[in-house]
């Protein structure tokens, strides 16, 4: 139990078709955000509602086979598994986020299960990031849900795992979700290497430092930075080449 | 009314393109879902004003067209509409309010039928001073006089032409066109436009010998006797003629009178039999006997009363114009049924001599009056006609769409505006968004909704009534909504109807909105960028959620929109 004596704010993003309004008593604590549809919600506004300070979301959608939008639901499932690894990357409890899919008449009232969500929020306490810590993480977190290369596979996976590829090929879905966990942490590194030349030029040793990994596997995500325009080469001081963040579009 | 006219939202889901009123279905059909009974049948009167009457015997060219049928079966949607309609009534009769009377010109409706009324309904909404005329005590037409109570109560009835009297229509009973009134002396009365819908009330004759005997009833003067309260001494042995639902509304009546045996003799086979099946079953549970391929060849009777039908067997040759097979009589097959009642059930023709001769077709084999089908105008100006009368026998809701039609052409023709123009009924075309049928499950129908109502005590009748409601909201959920995004709760201010809006400039063409659209809304255009087809876009913002340079966004519920929210939440 944390030691604030308030409950956790949460946010429930919900879609317009899971449980009707006149049904929900809403714990003063929750806020509920009506939305089309689950799938809707774009990863990077789900952290961003955590850098803005709730302590825990919550994505209320249909149940199977009931999503109005046929498989939005799916996508939302999809979306929360790559949020879980960004948060988990992040050092923010992944249990901070929860998918909900409820059916159409559901047995239990809203209510339930907002209050069971806030004990557990609130059973996690503060998150374990100091303030610094916890901007720079998230961001870099939401940066890299923002950007091209996640979404887009992302975007494919219902596509690529039980579709077929251009190839005519189909992907596994743990193969899939093992090329998803290499794609979410280059992308997360190279995002959190972003901000932190965005506040100033920094040497890969000190880069190395700050984000616990071997030089030589920063400076690899560097070369590879440095090819897509997201950082260049400040000045070298001595015999240490310091990198700054280019604004990316 | 806030609802878009049919204009602009041309593309409707396969229930409303296949209603001739074109009710708002997968509107109501949302709003049950949500547990918004009032509102579902507040929609539902926007387009027809018998919720409760269509909710028990409309013929539901809506189930029929369902896209679920793909699936499973039709979401149960009369059903629906009947439970919402008792609901209302049983709070209390809802009390139109009165509206005002925008344009001086007065409209003279001839026939209370479903289409008079539903054309009084129109016209008074849109501000004109209406009255209705009809030779009967009471209005309704075939609702009131001729579907038994068994199947649509009198009250049901009453109740929702009530309604219709609460906005201004006046109703005149015991006037009969023809003699006390013409359309002469309607214009000499000052009314503007006549509008002709007095039905089809002759049944026609066996032609047969014997059919003037004492015993022999045509089904709807049978029906009609008994809607008087008249007394009529139905036969022990019954045989009905006819394989239609006026037969078996007929022969069911007649066996709830007290008659030991009733027979349906029909001249073609079960399959040809206009009947509704479900229809016929509730006959045969009745315990009604069916003779298929036989057709009486003359009515015996004994002291001026019947004693007997006799008939001849048929076989099927050919399909006739009408693409059933024709019956062919087979020689020397004559046999009788021994009965007291022989009640021809043939069809019902226009009274001609009620209307004047420049109105009626020459060709007889066609449609008995000339009408033009899509304005109903007649060859008089300023007179229309509709329902039955124009088509021959058909349905409620038919007439309900041709008294829609006629409000729309008087209401163009008293504005002097041009009668064809830009008619939404041209417009409409059908579609379902559902682009792979693979991906849904199926969820069979399992949603029967009682007839009878069950005596309870007042805390049991709460419990029951939330058991019926339950119920009725599971099966709004198996609905698809397969219309376009307006066609639901936006109506009813909801929810928004959005859109998902493309910025080109962003835009590379990865393709990603494409696969990911629940709808095939988007498809990357010919210059490579993706386009939104706004007809069919439903506005879920799944594209705008996934795309991966952020080009698509969300015209009413964007990204900044849900950010601005959640900062709100945040200062509360
Ligand atoms: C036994 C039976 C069962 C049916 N069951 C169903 C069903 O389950 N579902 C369904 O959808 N349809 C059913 N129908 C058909 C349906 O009732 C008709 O198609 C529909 O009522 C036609 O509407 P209408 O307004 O054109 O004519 P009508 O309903 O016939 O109304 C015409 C009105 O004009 C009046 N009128 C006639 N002549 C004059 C005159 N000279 N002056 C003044 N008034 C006049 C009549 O009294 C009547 O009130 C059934 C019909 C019958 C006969």
């Amino acid at each position: 139990m944390s030691q604030d004596s308030h409950p956790p704010r949460i946010v429930c993003f919900m879609c317009n078709w899971a449980f009707c309004e006149e049904e929900m008593r809403i714990p003063y604590n929750v806020d509920v955000i009506r939305v089309m549809c689950i799938g809707r919600m774009d990863p990077a506004l789900v952290l961003e509602t955590f850098i803005k300070g709730f302590e825990g979301v919550m994505l209320v959608g249909c149940k199977p086979p009931d999503c109005h939008f046929v498989d939005g639901n799916l996508h939302a499932e999809r979306a929360v598994k790559m949020l879980k690894k960004l948060l988990a990357l992040a050092g923010l409890e992944p249990e901070r986020l929860k998918l909900l899919l409820v059916a159409p008449l559901e047995e239990r009232a809203f209510s339930h299960y907002a209050k069971e969500f806030s004990e557990e929020i609130w059973r996690l306490g503060n998150s374990p990031l100091k303030k610094d810590e916890f901007i720079a993480n998230l961001t870099a977190a939401k940066e890299a849900a923002s950007a091209f290369r996640l979404r887009v596979l992302l975007g494919r996976e219902e596509e690529l795992t039980e579709f077929m590829n251009a190839y005519g090929e189909k992907i596994p879905e743990e193969e899939f979700d093992a090329l998803l966990d290499d794609v979410v942490k280059a992308e997360y590194i190279r995002y959190k290497i972003h901000y932190l030349t965005r506040i100033k030029p920094r040497s890969v040793k000190e880069l190395a430092q700050i984000l616990g990994l071997k030089p030589f596997a920063v400076l690899r995500h560097i070369t590879n930075m440095r090819r897509k325009g997201m950082i260049a080469l400040d000045r070298v001081e001595g015999y240490t080449p310091l990198y700054k963040a280019l604004e990316v579009r | 009314m806030t609802e878009k006219p049919l204009k602009e939202v041309r593309k409707l889901p396969p229930c409303r393109a296949a209603c001739p009123a074109h009710v708002n279905v997968q509107a109501y059909v949302a709003l049950i879902q949500r547990g918004k009974f009032n509102e579902a049948v507040e929609v539902i009167r926007r387009d027809l004003p018998f919720p409760a009457i269509c909710g028990r015997v409309c013929f539901s060219p809506c189930e029929d067209a369902c896209a679920r049928v793909n699936l499973d079966q039709a979401v149960a949607i009369r059903a629906l509409k009947r439970l919402v309609a008792d609901i209302e009534r049983e709070q209390g009769r809802v009390v139109a309010q009165p509206v005002p009377k925008k344009y001086s010109e007065k409209v003279a409706i001839i026939g209370a039928g479903p289409a008079g009324l539903t054309a009084a309904y129109e016209l008074a909404k849109l501000g004109y001073p209406v009255t209705v005329f009809e030779r009967m005590a009471e209005p309704g037409g075939m609702m009131r006089y001729c579907i038994p109570d068994f199947r649509l109560e009198k009250f049901v009835v009453a109740n929702e032409i009530a309604y219709i009297k609460d906005l201004g229509v006046e109703i005149k009973t015991g006037v009969e066109f023809g003699k006390d009134i013409t359309i002469e002396s309607l214009k000499k009365d000052g009314y503007k436009a006549i509008f002709i819908a007095i039905g089809t009330q002759t049944g026609m004759k066996l032609n047969v010998p014997g059919e003037d005997l004492e015993g022999v009833i045509n089904a709807v003067d049978f029906l009609r006797a008994i809607a008087l309260g008249k007394k009529i001494t139905v036969g022990e042995r019954v045989a009905v003629i006819g394989g239609g639902n006026t037969a078996i509304d007929a022969a069911r009546t007649a066996k709830k009178l007290g008659a030991k045996e009733v027979m349906i003799l029909y001249r073609r086979s079960r399959e040809e039999m206009p009947a509704l099946p479900h229809e016929v079953e509730l006959a045969e549970k009745d315990g009604i006997k069916f003779y298929f391929l036989v057709a009486p060849k003359q009515i015996i009777g004994e002291n001026g009363r019947v004693k007997a039908v006799e008939c001849l067997r048929m076989r099927l040759g050919e399909p006739d114009e009408s693409g059933r097979r024709r019956p062919i009589p087979i020689a020397f097959s004559e046999h009788q049924y021994e009965v007291d009642m022989v009640i021809p059930a043939l069809g019902q023709v226009v009274e001609e001599s009620v209307l004047p001769p420049e109105l009626l077709s020459k060709d007889k084999r066609g449609p008995p009056l000339q009408v033009d089908p899509l304005t109903l105008e007649t060859n008089i100006p300023g007179v229309f006609a509709g329902g039955d009368v124009a088509t021959g026998p058909a349905s409620i809701i038919e007439a309900v769409g041709a008294g829609k039609r006629a409000a729309i052409s008087i209401h163009r023709y008293l504005r002097d505006e041009d009668l064809r123009k830009d008619r939404d009924e041209e417009k409409i075309e059908e579609t379902t968004w559902v682009k792979d049928w693979r991906l849904l499950e199926k969820k069979e129908r399992r949603y029967e909704p009682p007839i009878e109502k069950p005596h309870l005590s007042f805390e049991e009748a709460k419990a029951y009534l939330e058991k019926l409601k339950r119920q009725a909201r599971f099966e709004a959920f198996r609905c698809l909504g397969c219309g376009p995004c307006a066609e639901c709760l936006a109506s009813m201010e909801l929810c928004e109807g959005d859109k998902a809006v493309v910025d080109e400039s962003k835009c590379v063409g990865c393709n990603v909105c494409a696969v990911i659209c629940p709808v095939g809304a988007v498809k990357k255009n010919e210059k490579g960028v993706a386009q939104v087809n706004e007809e069919l876009c439903k506005g879920c913002g799944l594209c705008a959620a996934r795309c991966p340079e952020r080009a698509i966004s969300m015209q009413k519920l964007s990204n900044e929109q849900i950010l601005t929210m959640i900062l709100t939440a945040l200062e509360r």
